[in-house]
């Protein structure tokens, strides 16, 4: 693979996901859905690296970590560490374990969104914040909300990966 | 996975470790000052924060207007009897409430409030995170903003806390965020409590107030204010008032449930409290 192919398909891929942040904060963050915002980065990061594999998952995996420790007010910068592994997992997940497919994608999502919630229950629980019934409470909404947006999350990135993808990141 | 360490992954994560590791170094060591990627992401997304704003506004007015035209005439009959209200007020020579509404308040606030040195600034983000409440705002460290500062609405209502500063951006915590914890005071009994946030309470956009003395005999509609106690906060600010009484779990002693006065979904302008003098 070319250098400049390999930054053609990085570039598309990386317009894929401001599309899917500029969702997130136009429409999600003003007008939120069943009472919650839906987390649709760490869908985006999955999507990738079912497609792409665990290696271009990692690497995916991290620009999306950047852009959510970033970009998503109050959060730390484990996400970036989160976002890698949840695209190395994912991404060796769809390759030796799940279908690589619309189901891989929504299962490996479902995992990965139940981990970043966990990341957020697990230091409130241990602070004494709140208990655990309302942080789950909220955890299940946020989740199932998400978890609506795998298909048109997972059906834009296969677009991209239709076109430009399927070789290795390095 | 032998793969995946093979193809540069191990590379990846390594970077992701030490990314990960230096910036929150880097946010232990500085406190209330951002890291240096976020204050790089703040700065650079600022005008877009401000134009995604407009258009949000933007849509919000579309939306009011294709869907909520029963509550707009409701609401168009009730500025009308405002504006009726306004015009008697015109007559007998108030020419004030001619001008911007709420240039008037902050004058008036100004006024009432010599002791606050305030910084305007705009909303320009709410947090995309529904485990906290937070806003961010379209002023930092160049215009002196610290961390701890209180940020108020035109009305002197308490917003909530600054508690992360980038250079031209900054990160209030809202009145219902968990993480709250300021003295309060009821001045129709002259008690003292605290005022707490809730997780539970917060989804609804409410909080509490705590540590209520025994004696107190508080009803719904009493005015909490800031008590200013040891200092940190100005004294009174209106944060809010009462919706109802309940008792903790163990029964023993009661809790009050606050409704805040700002409207924190809504609120699109707000002062920050630079520095002020303790009145005796």
């Amino acid at each position: 693979m070319t250098k400049n192919a390999f930054l053609f398909k990085w570039f598309w891929y990386a317009m894929a996901l401001l599309l899917v942040r500029a969702v997130e904060a136009l429409v999600f963050d003003p007008f939120p859905l069943f009472g919650v915002r839906p987390m649709l980065l760490p869908l985006a990061a999955v999507a990738a690296a079912v497609l792409e594999g665990p290696v271009a998952g990692a690497g995916f995996g991290l620009g999306v970590g950047l852009l959510c420790s970033s970009a998503w007010v109050g959060e730390g910068p484990l996400l970036i560490l989160s976002m890698t592994v949840i695209g190395a997992l994912a991404g060796a997940a769809a390759q030796y374990g799940v279908k690589q497919g619309y189901i891989g994608c929504l299962l490996c999502s479902a995992g990965a969104l139940a981990a970043i919630d966990l990341g957020r229950i697990l230091p409130r629980l241990l602070n004494r914040v709140t208990t655990l019934v309302p942080m789950l409470k909220l955890a299940g909404t946020e989740i199932l909300v998400s978890l609506l947006f795998v298909l048109p999350i997972y059906l834009l990135f296969r677009t991209v990966y239709s076109r430009v993808g399927g070789t290795r990141l390095m | 996975m032998r793969d995946f360490f093979r193809n540069n992954g191990a590379w990846i994560l390594l970077i992701a470790v030490l990314l990960t590791a230096i910036l929150s170094i880097f946010s232990a060591l500085f406190g209330g000052l951002t890291d240096p990627l976020s204050n790089l992401w703040g700065v650079l997304t600022s005008p877009i924060r401000g134009i995604s704003n407009s258009f949000v506004s933007w849509s919000e007015g579309v939306y009011n207007y294709s869907f909520r035209y029963e509550q707009l005439e409701k609401e168009k009959a009730a500025l009308e009897k405002r504006v009726a209200e306004l015009e008697v007020q015109t007559a007998e020579g108030n020419l004030a409430i001619q001008e911007n509404q709420r240039l008037k308040d902050l004058l008036g606030l100004k006024e009432r409030r010599p002791e606050f040195d305030f910084e305007a600034a705009s909303v320009t983000s709410r947090t995309s995170s529904n485990w906290e409440a937070l806003l961010t705002i379209s002023k930092g460290s160049i215009h002196d903003i610290a961390p701890g500062d209180c940020v108020i609405n035109e009305h002197g209502a308490l917003i909530g806390i600054v508690t992360e500063v980038g250079i031209n951006w900054s990160t209030v915590q809202t009145i219902v965020d968990v993480n709250t914890n300021l003295g309060g005071l009821v001045p129709r009994t002259d008690s003292t409590a605290i005022v707490e946030g809730d997780f539970s309470l917060m989804l609804e956009g409410r909080l509490k107030l705590t540590y209520l003395p025994e004696d107190t005999r508080l009803i719904a509609g009493d005015l909490v204010l800031t008590s200013g106690m040891n200092g940190t906060y100005p004294p009174g600010l209106i944060i809010g008032s009462i919706q109802e009484l309940k008792m903790e779990p163990s029964g023993m002693t009661q809790y009050a449930i606050l409704a805040p006065k700002a409207d924190l979904d809504e609120v699109k302008q707000v002062f920050v409290i630079r520095d002020f003098q303790m009145v005796e």
